[in-house]
């Protein structure tokens, strides 16, 4: 249990900071983009779109850190009042419930982008291929699988102890 | 089952599990699934997902967010709290709860930099609530103070809300920023004037602060001067139409690091916490924003928006007293769930309703962050009051809770006046549409 917590936390970190490249890579393509643009006439090429796909980036490999950080917001206020044993249930359902969707999106999004690699589909201007950028959310979803795996693990492991 | 029904189950549902504590942004995404698939069709369904949360990742239009965030948490990491929260005191400080309103300068100040309530409520209340503790400042009115004028993030631009407002409606987020500007002032200046009461009728509540020479004051203004022109390039860069909303956040999040870097006040390490605090905000607010997408093809299929905006204006009512209620259900709302989610939640569904009364689109939006405002100080599940306790330990929430009534009445008069008088909001917009 403690290894797989460790695997997934250091996995979600090591995303995150792709993730984080990414935002400082969308930064300098739009200050680039808006120099070429404003003063040299000359936008950056495809600009637009490699931007788009750098949202990509800086949002999915975000997921799976922000649930170890719970930084994705929930309304904590009804959870929080109730006994240990009414939380250990709720978690039984919120939990899988959440793991179930991330495994649904990990499925769908492969075959989404294997169809669209079947097919070659490119983006319009740099003919830049789509699929590597949904096979990265599917990949990030198993991540936040994982860490909605480990941390529902906690909480059962947790509430046995007491 | 009509499609109105399952419409009306399914929000029940999200509601339910949103209170079970499901993240909001996963509950909406699988909650619109489910109801979409049922609805429509299983592979339907199936498809929707993969494509939705693809499409809204990659769209230039949303990669607006991060940029924002960035340039907020840029802000941040740079000390400019603390340079604006200097300005306000040398300012105003020789008043009496001369802090407390330089505390409400201060957040007016940085909402220009930042996009969101519980950031400029954390970077806010981190420089001034120890000062106010230093001047023997009542806890009530330190807290409630900052608890309170960190709404303002939201709502003198750039903000986070106006931004998803936008998007979700198709306005022009340039156009809801300036609108955001004048009201700012107004509820800014509200504020002050509350501090100005509770100060006059009970002196115990904060003492006069030392006497600032002109000399003083001048050089606080000097400090503060480039966060006004940077404020002024991006927001009338977006304004003038220089920019796209996605240029001018990057603009805004490249200014803020060269003042940072120019004032050797942005460390690496501060970059490296900035990178990672704007990773975690605008992941959390794109994964809501996907999952209010994914909600709405749902809600779009049950016809429910429709049907409502046709029931509501059937009504045998006056048009102000329906946006009343509309305002009503915003409040209650507010009170119980975050105001992202909120916001994402219900604007596909009043929205049509307001059109089809013949409000003007952008002062709605401002209405609503202003409503949305008065949820982030309200409890039980006021964000804003959380953040200042986890600066404050030692104070109680319920003394904070006390702290920010006084404030809470100066927004409802805030939406008062906008009611009577939307050109405050509407002025500058209209400037740009002869």
């Amino acid at each position: 249990m403690d290894r797989l917590e460790k695997f997934v936390n250091s996995l979600s970190n090591w995303l995150n900071w792709v993730a984080g490249a990414g935002l400082i890579a969308m930064l300098a393509l739009i200050v680039a983009d808006i120099i070429g643009a404003k003063l040299f006439k000359w936008p950056i090429p495809g600009g637009i779109e490699i931007v788009g796909f750098l949202g990509v980036v800086v949002t999915a490999f975000a997921v799976a850190y922000t649930q170890v950080v719970r930084g994705h917001i929930e309304v904590e206020f009804l959870v929080a009042r109730l006994p240990q044993r009414a939380r250990k249930a709720i978690a039984s359902f919120v939990y899988p419930l959440g793991m179930v969707l991330f495994a649904l999106l990990a499925w769908r999004s492969y075959d989404f982008g294997r169809a669209l690699q079947v097919s070659g589909e490119v983006s319009m201007t740099q003919g830049i291929p789509f699929y590597p950028f949904i096979y990265g959310i599917a990949f990030c979803s198993i991540s936040v699988f994982l860490v909605l795996l480990v941390q529902y693990l906690k909480i059962l492991t947790r509430a046995a102890k007491k | 089952m009509s499609s109105i029904a399952i419409g009306l189950i399914g929000i029940v549902v999200l509601i339910a599990v949103f209170l079970l504590g499901m993240p909001i942004g996963f509950a909406m995404a699988f909650v619109g699934f489910i109801g979409f698939s049922y609805l429509v069709s299983l592979p339907a369904g199936l498809s929707i997902i993969a494509r939705d949360v693809f499409y809204n990742f990659s769209s230039y239009s949303l990669t607006v967010i991060p940029m924002f965030v960035f340039m907020g948490s840029i802000a941040f990491a740079s000390g400019m709290s603390r340079r604006l929260y200097d300005a306000g005191y040398l300012l105003l400080g020789r008043l009496r709860g001369g802090l407390a309103m330089a505390t409400v300068a201060g957040c007016a100040g940085f909402a220009a930099m930042c996009g969101s309530t519980n950031a400029t409520a954390a970077a806010m209340g981190r420089v001034s609530l120890p000062e106010m503790k230093r001047y023997d400042y009542a806890d009530s009115l330190a807290t409630g103070c900052v608890a309170a004028a960190g709404s303002l993030g939201i709502l003198i631009p750039p903000s986070t809300i106006f931004i998803i407002y936008g998007i979700m409606t198709e306005q022009s987020i340039g156009k809801l920023f300036v609108a955001g500007v004048f009201p700012g002032l107004l509820l800014a200046g509200l504020f002050t004037l509350v501090v100005a009461l509770l100060c006059w009728r009970n002196p115990s509540l904060a003492p006069i602060g030392e006497v600032t020479s002109w000399n003083e004051k001048l050089s606080g203004l000097v400090g503060i001067s480039e966060m006004l022109v940077l404020f002024i390039f991006v927001i009338g860069g977006l304004f003038l139409g220089w920019f796209s909303p996605t240029q001018a956040g990057g603009a805004g999040a490249a200014g803020a690091l060269l003042i940072g870097l120019a004032r050797r006040q942005l460390t690496w390490q501060g970059l490296l916490i900035a990178v990672k605090d704007a990773l975690r905000i605008s992941c959390m607010v794109m994964v809501i924003v996907t999952g209010a997408i994914i909600f709405g093809h749902f809600m779009a299929v049950t016809k429910i928006p429709l049907v409502l905006a046709d029931w509501v204006v059937g009504l045998p009512l006056p048009t102000a007293a329906i946006m009343g209620v509309i305002v009503l259900i915003y409040l209650l709302g507010g009170c119980f769930m975050d105001a992202l989610a909120l916001i994402t939640l219900t604007i596909p569904i009043f929205y049509p309703v307001v059109l089809a009364l013949g409000f003007d689109p952008i002062w709605f939006g401002v209405i609503i962050v202003l409503v949305t405002e008065m949820g982030v100080i309200t409890p039980p599940v006021g964000v804003n009051v959380y953040v200042i306790k986890g600066i404050a330990k030692d104070v109680p929430l319920e003394t904070i809770f006390k702290g920010v009534l006084p404030f809470l009445g100066a927004l409802l008069v805030a939406v008062g006046i906008l009611m009577a008088f939307p050109q405050i909001a509407t002025f500058l917009p209209d400037l740009a549409t002869p």
